[in-house]
C-alpha cells in the first residue's frame, strides 16, 4: 500500500511544484492589460494611483485609464458594450447602468465580491442596492455625487453677511445682496450662479436639486414601483419662479455670465450649488480662494457611481481585483483628499482630511433630518432630463413669465405631461 | 468573342466598386428605412416591428419640430447670405483677375472652407463670447449694447448661420468664378459698346446667364445646410463655465436619440425625414433646370 | 464691371477713372479677404496668450506677452500629434481608395456602353444625393460587426467610395479620351488592363489630382462619422480630439486655441501647396449639371 502511494505522492509533489512554477512564470509570460473607462477626467489620477498600488501584488498587470467627458463616455458605452469593445472596468452611475444590467451586459460579481458589497459594515443598503440588480450584486460601489452650497467668504463679509443662507428665501435675498454691478446696473459678479444654459440634462438636474428644497421631485416612485411626475403645484412654481425672479426681475445673474465652478474660481460669482469635486478643482486652479461650504436647506441629490466589469477570463479577474483595490480605505481617502469625490464605503475615518479641508464637512457631516434623492434607475431617464431641460431653457429665457404665475403653472403642467407621456410610452407610468 | 471578353473585363473591373457601393451605401440606406419601422434600443436583442409609430411620434415631438425648424432656418439663412455675397465677390474677383493680388483674394476667401471645422468653430465661439469676445468689443466701441450671442434664442441661431456662411462662402465663390470664366466675352463687349455700365451688364447679362450655376450652388448649400451638426455642437459644447444655448439641429437630435436615448429606430425615422427633404430639394433643382432647357 | 461709358472721349480721364474703380474694388476685396481671415488670426493669437490676457477686456488682437506655454502644454498633455497622424493616415488612405475606385469605375462607365452598366451608373448617382448622416447609424453597426471600431479601418469604411468621384472621372474620360485611341491600342493587341494603366490613367492625371485633393479634404474635415466610430482617445482624429478637448471640468481656452492653431498648419500648408489642383477640383464639382 505504502509503496503504491509513494509514486503518486511524488507525482503529486512534482505536479504541485510544476504548477507553482507555472503560476510564477505565467504572469511573466502573459503581461496583462486591463482598461478602465471613466466619465470624469479628474478621476484619472485616482485610477492610476490605484493601479500603482497594485504593482506589488500584480507586477505584470498594466492598467490603461481612459477618462473622457461624461456624455462621450456614455456614448462609447452604448456602442462599445454591445460589440465587446468596451473596457474591462467601467465606471458608471446607477441610473444609466440599469439599461445595461437589464440586457445582461455587465458581469455578475463573484461570490467574495458580492459578500463584500453585502456586508453592512462596508456599505449601507442604499449603496448596496446601487450596485445590485434584482437582488444580485453586479458592481462595486465607489463614489457619489452629492451637492452643497459653495460661497465666497470675502464677498459675504463685504456684503455684511455672516451666516450662510438657510432657506430658499434666503438664497434670493443673499443673491441680491451679493450681486456686484457696474455703473449701469449690469451685474458683473453674479450673486448666485444658476445653471441656465448648455447642452443637455444638467439644467434639469440642477432644477431638480432646487425644487427638492421646496419638497418636490421631478419624478417619484409609488408603492408598486411605477413612476410619475407631479410637480405642477406651488412647490414647483416656487422653484421655477425663483430662477425667473433672479434672472429677470432682480437680475442677480444673467444667462450669458460665466457660471459654475469656473466662475467661482475666478470670483465671478458669489455662490453656487455643486458636488464635492469642486474642492479639488479649487485647490488645483485657485488655491488662494477664500470660500466655505454649507448644506442645502432640505437635502441633496446623491448620485451613486459604481465600478462594473465586463469581459471574461483572466482579464475579468484582474478587473475585479482592480475594483476591489479601488475600494481599499487608503485609496478612498486618497480619492477624497486629492480628487474630492465622496467615497461610498462606510466606516472611513475622514478626520484628518476634514481638518485640512473643512469645506468637505458640508458633504459628510449633515443634520440627521437631511434628505437625499437620486435619479430614477429607469431606461428613459436621460430622455426625461433632456426634454425637461429643453422646456426649462425656454422658460428661463422668457422674461414675461417672471411675474406670470399662471404662465409658470402652464410650463410646469406641460413639462409634467411630457414626462408622464414618456413614462407611459415605456410602460412605467404610475396610475 | 472579343466583345464577350470586353464585357467580362468591364464587369470584373467594376465589380469591386459596385460591391463596395452595395455594401456600404445601398445596404445601410435600406437599413435606415427598415429601422425606421422598428423599435430598437441598441442593447436588446429583439427589435419589434411597430409600423409607422415612429413617424406618428415625430409628428408631435416638439424637440424634433424645433430641430427641423432650426435646421431649415439655418439652411435658408446660409443660402440667403451666401449666394448674393458669393456672386458679387466672384464678379469683383473676376474683374480683377489680371491683378497680381487676385490669387490672394481667392485664397483668403477660400481658406475657411478647407481649415478643419472644429478649430474654426472654436475661433468663432470666442468671437461671439459675450464677456470676452471681440464682436461685443466692437459693438461697445461704436456705442451699441453688447449682445449675448450664444445664449439668446434668436442670436444663437444667427451665430450658427454666420459661422456656416463663413465656411460655405469660399466654395460658392469658386463655383461662380468658374461660371464667370465660361461666359462669352463677346457678349459683354457688345453690351459695353451699347453703353451698358458694369453693374448693368452684371445685372442684366451675367446674372441670368449664371442661373444654372446659381441653382447648383443653391442646392448644394441647402443640402449641406440641412446636415449642419459640428458647428452647433462646438458653439454650445460644454465648457461648463461658459456653455452656449444648444441650437438643436436635425443631425444632433438624431444622434442624441440614437446614442443618448437609446432609440435607434426613432432616430432612423428622423433620418428618413432628412432624406425626403433632400430628395425634394434635388427634384426641384432638376425640374427647374429642365424648365430652363425648354424655355 | 467697369463704370466707364465708352462714349467718353477723354482717354486720360477714362484711364484715371478706371484706375479709381480698380482701386476701389481692390479695397473692397482686400477688406473682405482680411475679414475672412480674421477668425483664424484670432485663433493663432489666442494660442500665444497667457491665461490672464485671455480674460482681459477689451480683447487684444496681438498678444501683449506672447508665451508658448499653451503649445508646450497641449503637446505634452494630449496625444495631439497622434490625432494629427490619425487624421492624415485616414485622409491619405481614403484618398487612395476613392482614386482607385473612381478611376476604374468612371472609365468603365464612360467607355463600355452596356445597358446593365447604365443602370448601375444611375444607382451610383442616386446614392450621391443621400446625405451621409442618413445612413451613418446602420453603417456604424456594420463597422461594429466587423470589429473595426476605434481603428483606421473603421474610419475608412465610410470613406472608401465617392459617387461624385466616379461621375467626375466618367465625364473626363468622355471628354478627353477619344474612342479611336483605345481602338488603335486594341488593334495593336493591347490588353484591357494595359490600356487602362498605360493610356487611360496617364491621361487622367489632372482630373485625378483634383479629385484626390477633394477626397483628402473631405476626410480631413469629416466630423460626425469619426465622432461615433472613434470612442477611444488614441483613435480620435484631430477634429474629434479637439471637439472633446477637456481637461477636468473646465476648458482652457488658451490651450484649446494653441491646439487648434497647430492643426491649422497641416491644412493650410497643404492647401497652399495644392491650391491649383484644389481650385480645379472644386471647380469641377460645379460642372455637375
Amino acid at each position: 500500500m505504502n509503496y503504491q502511494l509513494k509514486p503518486s505522492a511524488v507525482r503529486l509533489a512534482l505536479l504541485g511544484s510544476a504548477m507553482s512554477i507555472a503560476a510564477l512564470a505565467m504572469p511573466a509570460v502573459n503581461a496583462q492589460e486591463i482598461r478602465v473607462w471613466s466619465g470624469y477626467p479628474e478621476m484619472a489620477p485616482f485610477y492610476e494611483h490605484v493601479a500603482e498600488g497594485m504593482k506589488a501584488d500584480f507586477p505584470n498587470l498594466s492598467v490603461k485609464v481612459e477618462a473622457i467627458a461624461l456624455r462621450e463616455h456614455e456614448k462609447r458605452l452604448a456602442l462599445g458594450l454591445t460589440s465587446g469593445e468596451a473596457a474591462e472596468v467601467i465606471e458608471l452611475g446607477t441610473s444609466t447602468a440599469t439599461r445595461y444590467l437589464e440586457n445582461e451586459l455587465f458581469n455578475e460579481a463573484p461570490a467574495e465580491i458580492a459578500a463584500f458589497v453585502q456586508d453592512p459594515t462596508n456599505f449601507n443598503d442604499f449603496f448596496r442596492d446601487s450596485a445590485s440588480y434584482g437582488g444580485t450584486v453586479y458592481g462595486l460601489p465607489l463614489f457619489r455625487g452629492q451637492s452643497a452650497l459653495y460661497y465666497n467668504t470675502e464677498m459675504f463679509t463685504a456684503a455684511g453677511l455672516t451666516e450662510p443662507p438657510a432657506t430658499m428665501a434666503d438664497y434670493t435675498k443673499y443673491a441680491e445682496a451679493l450681486t456686484q454691478r457696474d455703473a449701469n446696473g449690469v451685474p458683473t459678479v453674479s450673486g448666485w450662479s444658476m445653471r441656465l444654459s448648455g447642452g443637455g440634462q444638467g439644467i434639469a438636474e440642477k432644477f431638480w436639486i432646487n425644487m427638492f428644497q421646496y419638497g418636490e421631485s421631478l419624478v417619484e416612485q409609488n408603492a408598486d414601483g411605477k413612476w410619475k411626475a407631479d410637480f405642477a403645484n406651488e412647490n414647483g412654481r416656487a422653484a421655477l419662479k425663483q430662477y425667473l425672479e433672479n434672472v429677470h426681475t432682480l437680475k442677480t445673474v444673467t444667462i450669458e455670465m460665466p457660471a459654475d465652478a469656473e466662475a467661482f474660481e475666478r470670483e465671478q460669482t458669489a455662490m453656487f450649488i455643486r458636488e464635492s469635486w469642486v474642492i479639488g478643482d479649487i485647490a488645483a486652479k485657485a488655491p488662494d480662494l477664500k470660500y466655505a461650504t454649507t448644506t442645502l436647506p432640505r437635502g441633496s441629490i446623491v448620485a451613486p457611481v459604481s465600478l462594473w466589469i465586463s469581459g471574461e477570463g483572466a482579464e475579468a479577474e484582474a478587473a475585479w481585483a482592480f475594483a476591489q483595490a479601488a475600494n481599499e480605505p487608503d485609496n478612498l481617502l486618497w480619492l477624497l483628499d486629492n480628487v474630492g469625490w465622496l467615497p461610498n464605503r462606510a466606516g472611513l475615518d475622514y478626520s484628518a482630511i476634514l481638518a485640512a479641508k473643512p469645506a468637505l464637512a458640508a458633504f459628510v457631516e449633515y443634520p440627521d433630518t437631511y434628505e437625499f434623492f437620486s435619479l430614477p434607475n429607469i431606461g428613459p431617464v436621460e430622455e426625461i432630463l433632456t426634454r425637461t431641460a429643453a422646456r426649462l431653457t425656454e422658460a428661463f429665457a422668457n422674461a414675461a413669465l417672471a411675474t406670470d404665475d399662471a404662465g409658470i403653472d402652464a410650463v410646469l403642467v406641460a413639462t409634467q405631461d411630457e414626462i408622464n407621456g414618456l413614462l407611459q410610452r415605456e410602460g412605467l407610468l404610475a396610475e | 468573342m472579343l466583345r464577350r471578353k470586353r464585357w467580362l473585363f468591364a464587369i470584373l473591373a467594376i465589380l469591386p466598386t459596385l460591391a463596395i457601393f452595395a455594401w456600404l451605401r445601398m445596404y445601410p440606406i435600406f437599413e435606415t428605412l427598415r429601422l425606421s419601422l422598428h423599435k430598437w434600443d441598441i442593447l436588446s436583442k429583439n427589435k419589434p416591428f411597430i409600423g409607422l409609430a415612429n413617424f406618428q411620434e415625430l409628428l408631435k415631438d416638439r424637440l424634433f419640430h424645433e430641430a427641423l425648424l432650426n435646421t431649415t432656418i439655418i439652411a435658408f439663412g446660409v443660402l440667403i447670405i451666401t449666394i448674393p455675397t458669393a456672386m458679387v465677390l466672384a464678379a469683383l474677383i473676376h474683374y480683377r483677375t489680371r491683378s497680381r493680388v487676385s490669387g490672394f483674394y481667392e485664397t483668403a476667401i477660400f481658406l475657411p472652407h478647407v481649415v478643419s471645422l472644429v478649430p474654426a468653430a472654436m475661433a468663432w465661439k470666442w468671437i461671439f463670447d459675450a464677456r470676452l469676445g471681440p464682436l461685443n468689443a466692437v459693438l461697445t466701441f461704436f456705442g451699441f449694447e453688447p449682445q449675448a450671442w450664444l445664449f439668446d434664442p434668436t442670436l444663437s441661431i444667427i451665430s450658427v448661420i454666420v459661422l456656416c456662411s463663413w465656411q460655405a462662402l469660399g466654395y460658392a465663390v469658386l463655383i461662380y468664378l468658374v461660371g464667370f470664366k465660361s461666359l462669352p466675352v463677346s457678349l459683354f463687349e457688345a453690351a459695353k459698346l451699347d453703353g451698358a455700365s458694369g453693374p448693368q451688364s452684371f445685372w442684366f447679362l451675367s446674372m441670368p446667364m449664371l442661373k444654372p450655376i446659381t441653382l447648383y450652388v443653391s442646392v448644394v448649400t441647402l443640402v449641406s445646410g440641412f446636415n449642419v451638426y459640428a458647428q452647433a455642437f462646438v458653439l454650445a459644447s460644454d465648457a461648463q463655465g461658459a456653455p452656449g444655448r444648444q441650437v438643436r439641429v436635425l443631425v444632433l437630435d438624431m444622434l442624441e436619440n440614437s446614442f443618448r436615448n437609446y432609440r435607434v429606430g426613432y432616430a432612423a425615422s428622423e433620418a428618413v425625414v432628412l432624406l425626403l427633404i433632400v430628395l425634394v430639394l434635388t427634384l426641384i433643382q432638376f425640374s427647374l433646370l429642365r424648365e430652363r432647357g425648354r424655355a | 464691371m467697369s463704370a466707364n461709358p465708352s462714349s467718353n472721349p477723354g482717354g486720360k480721364r477714362r484711364r484715371i477713372r478706371k484706375m479709381l474703380v480698380d482701386r476701389g474694388i481692390d479695397v473692397v476685396l482686400l477688406v473682405f479677404s482680411l475679414l475672412m481671415l480674421l477668425p483664424l488670426v484670432f485663433l493663432v493669437s489666442n494660442g500665444f496668450k497667457t491665461p490672464q490676457e485671455m480674460l482681459a477686456w477689451p480683447p487684444t488682437i496681438i498678444p501683449a506677452n506672447p508665451t508658448i506655454d499653451n503649445f508646450a502644454a497641449v503637446l505634452q498633455g494630449t496625444p495631439l500629434l497622434r490625432w494629427i497622424f490619425n487624421s492624415i493616415a485616414f485622409a491619405v488612405l481614403s484618398t487612395l481608395a476613392i482614386l482607385a475606385t473612381s478611376s476604374i469605375a468612371g472609365y468603365i462607365l464612360a467607355k463600355f456602353r452596356y445597358r446593365s452598366l447604365n443602370v448601375i451608373f444611375a444607382l451610383v448617382l442616386a446614392t450621391a444625393i443621400v446625405p451621409f448622416e442618413v445612413y451613418m447609424i446602420p453603417l456604424y453597426f456594420q463597422a461594429q460587426s466587423l470589429g473595426i471600431l476605434n481603428s483606421l479601418w473603421g474610419l475608412l469604411l465610410g470613406y472608401l467610395v465617392m459617387s461624385f468621384g466616379i461621375f467626375l472621372i466618367r465625364q473626363n474620360v468622355i471628354h478627353s479620351i477619344p474612342d479611336e485611341l483605345l481602338e488603335a491600342a486594341r488593334i495593336d493587341g493591347a490588353g484591357e488592363l494595359w490600356i487602362f494603366f498605360r493610356i487611360v490613367l496617364p491621361l487622367l492625371r489632372g482630373a485625378l489630382g483634383a479629385l484626390g485633393v477633394l477626397a483628402f479634404f473631405q476626410a480631413w474635415t469629416a466630423f460626425a462619422w469619426p465622432m461615433i466610430v472613434a470612442t477611444n482617445r488614441e483613435a480620435y482624429t484631430i477634429e474629434v480630439g479637439l471637439a472633446l478637448f477637456q481637461t477636468g471640468f473646465t476648458v482652457d481656452l488658451g490651450r484649446l486655441s494653441a491646439a487648434s492653431a497647430l492643426v491649422l498648419i497641416p491644412s493650410i500648408s497643404l492647401f497652399v501647396i495644392l491650391r491649383r489642383n484644389f481650385v480645379q477640383g472644386v471647380a469641377s464639382t460645379g460642372l455637375k449639371e
